[in-house]
């Protein structure tokens, strides 16, 4: 039965109110004074930054829009580089090798921009609001649909995370590096992103990180692609991929997934809150996600030209995991351009464990009610960090056991992330929409039109693959 | 029509902090913090104002529940069409 009228926390509650009012000049003022954290004081010090480069005149004057920039970018770069995970460059990758250019070079560009309409709605919540989506699904629709909503990420998460660290293990074993150091090393790398124990050096660390995704560009390079086939499939969106429908539906549902997920959601909400944004910023927030956008949809076609040479050596791709895609590339596209890709697809695990372990660790800190934030210490926020790296470890571990079926798991991941997300898409256009949590901010016609649109689309092609796999011969498959 | 990507209102009240000689902000004096942060961004504050909640209209639990019964039912198809894929491949 729905809790929703008698679910209540303990806490006293005085109602929110968005506001864009200065902590300084409001009537709580000496009494939050005495009531600062470490938290409250490195997010000062970030704002301090931004006031400082909107303020800046002089000869810094033609660069203040740059310096601002650099000040706020991070969310949205990081949420896309992240969702270029080890499972999303190998749909990308599959789609390549089994179809090649054509149809789905385009239609990843077009997954990309749906990413950018919801996730520029999370901007706004979290500038706005100062929530995380987690904290925010809680507190306005009640723990019943909350922890369904929780459910559904935890599940998404874990598994994802478990796909990052088979990333990580194939991409190095092409190198011959053993997968107990290849996962122990990346187990070193999480947990050393999250040592400062300050949000913009981990943002700045992850992003340093995430920016070698570019190396799927070069290895597109050494494929040597037809970039007039490239154009003419950017336009007309053809050839269409042939063959068996189901397994086409399969590899759509399986690239749409590797653009928009739930973790998404949770990961830019609660990294916008944790950097401090505030409404002015929304724009550069905006900007900020746009990037990402173009970034990643920029590396996601790389990794479909990289494999495009396998489709027309008819070499058969159906089965293939990381570190098969990089052998079978040798002799097509050279040892470097191999090596190249496979080092991708370690650097796409590694960068995707560490930000969907700390959407993780946001979300169970937002409804446990206790420290969430990378600018927190250690001794703080203990469960926070707890979470982040035991979910990590836990992950990195299932890995490592024998005959652990990996490939069911790489299966289902971004299938299962599709299926979850028009729930989660449904949270986010009901708060975006809610005028009592974003006030002059809430969503207007052509966003909420987008925003439905993109549910639309996701729900048809979730019913479109499950109508192929329980009657394929009604799609002639 | 309203825009979606209109300018946000800037701050309404733009108290500068205090700045060092070394043009570092004093962040050991709270005034200088809270003057950086709004008014709900700080952690105290936060801990004490929540979000109520919002009374939900039968339309919008009727499709809250649809799409819960449509995430069960994806997930056993799923289920279902990976078992077979993995039963397959071996």
């Amino acid at each position: 039965m729905d809790s929703s009228k008698n679910d209540s926390n303990a806490a006293p509650r005085i109602h929110a109110r968005p506001t864009t009012e200065s902590a300084a000049a409001s009537s709580a003022a000496p009494e939050l004074a005495t009531l600062l954290t470490h938290e409250d004081v490195d997010r000062a010090r970030d704002r301090w930054q931004v006031a400082r480069a909107r303020r800046k005149g002089r000869g810094a004057q033609k660069f203040r829009g740059v310096r601002l920039l650099w000040l706020l970018i991070g969310p949205g770069v990081l949420v896309f580089l992240g969702e270029n995970d080890a499972p999303s460059m190998l749909s990308y990758s599959a789609d390549g090798a089994r179809y090649g250019v054509g149809f789905f070079i385009p239609f990843v560009v077009l997954t990309f921009l749906m990413g950018f309409i919801v996730q520029e709605m999370t901007v706004r919540l979290g500038a706005v609001t100062h929530r995380g989506h987690a904290e925010l699904i809680f507190d306005r629709f009640g723990k019943f649909w909350g922890f369904f909503a929780m459910g559904d990420l935890v599940l998404g998460n874990f598994l994802t995370l478990v796909t990052e660290f088979i990333g990580v293990r194939a991409g190095l074993g092409f190198f011959g590096i053993r997968p107990t150091i290849a996962i122990g090393g990346a187990l070193v790398i999480v947990a050393g992103a999250i040592t400062t124990g300050r949000y913009w050096t981990w943002e700045r660390i992850t992003m340093g990180l995430a920016i070698f995704n570019g190396l799927f560009i070069p290895a597109a390079i050494l494929a040597r692609p037809n970039w007039h086939a490239v154009g003419h499939a950017l336009v007309t969106w053809m050839p269409l991929p042939g063959g068996n429908r189901s397994e086409i539906l399969l590899l759509i549902l399986a690239t749409i997934g590797a653009t928009v997920t739930p973790w998404m959601l949770f990961f830019q909400q609660s990294a916008v809150v944790d950097k401090g944004m505030q409404p002015r910023d929304i724009n550069a927030g905006r900007l900020d996600t746009m990037l990402g956008v173009l970034l990643a949809s920029a590396f996601a076609i790389a990794a479909i030209l990289a494999t495009a040479p396998l489709f027309h050596h008819g070499i058969n791709a159906a089965d293939f995991q990381a570190a098969q895609f990089a052998e079978a590339l040798q002799p097509l596209i050279g040892h470097t351009g191999a090596a190249l890709f496979a080092l991708g697809i370690f650097e796409a695990g590694i960068v995707a464990a560490i930000a969907i372990s700390t959407s993780s660790a946001y979300a169970f800190g937002e409804v446990l009610q206790t420290g969430h934030s990378l600018n927190r210490p250690l001794r703080d926020a203990w469960p926070f960090y707890l979470v982040l790296l035991g979910s990590a470890c836990a992950a990195a571990a299932l890995v490592l056991i024998p005959q652990f079926p990996l490939e069911f798991v790489v299966l289902t991941v971004n299938v299962i992330a599709v299926l979850a997300m028009p729930p989660a898409l449904a949270f986010l256009l009901l708060l975006v929409n809610d005028r009592e949590v974003m006030g002059e901010y809430v969503n207007g016609t052509w966003a909420n039109v987008a925003g439905i649109g993109v549910t639309l689309l996701l729900i048809f092609a979730g019913i479109g693959f499950g109508i192929a796999t329980v009657f394929p011969k009604w799609l002639g498959g | 029509m309203k825009s979606d990507y209109s300018e946000p209102r800037a701050s309404r009240t733009d108290i500068r902090p205090v700045v060092a000689d070394d043009g570092q902000p004093h962040l050991e004096d709270p005034s200088v913090v809270l003057s950086l942060l709004e008014a709900d961004q700080v952690v105290a504050a936060k801990q004490h104002m929540r979000f109520g909640r919002q009374r939900l209209s039968r339309g919008v639990r009727a499709m809250l529940w649809g799409l819960r019964v449509y995430v069960v039912v994806m997930l056993i198809i799923v289920l279902v069409s990976v078992l077979r894929a993995v039963h397959a491949v071996h």
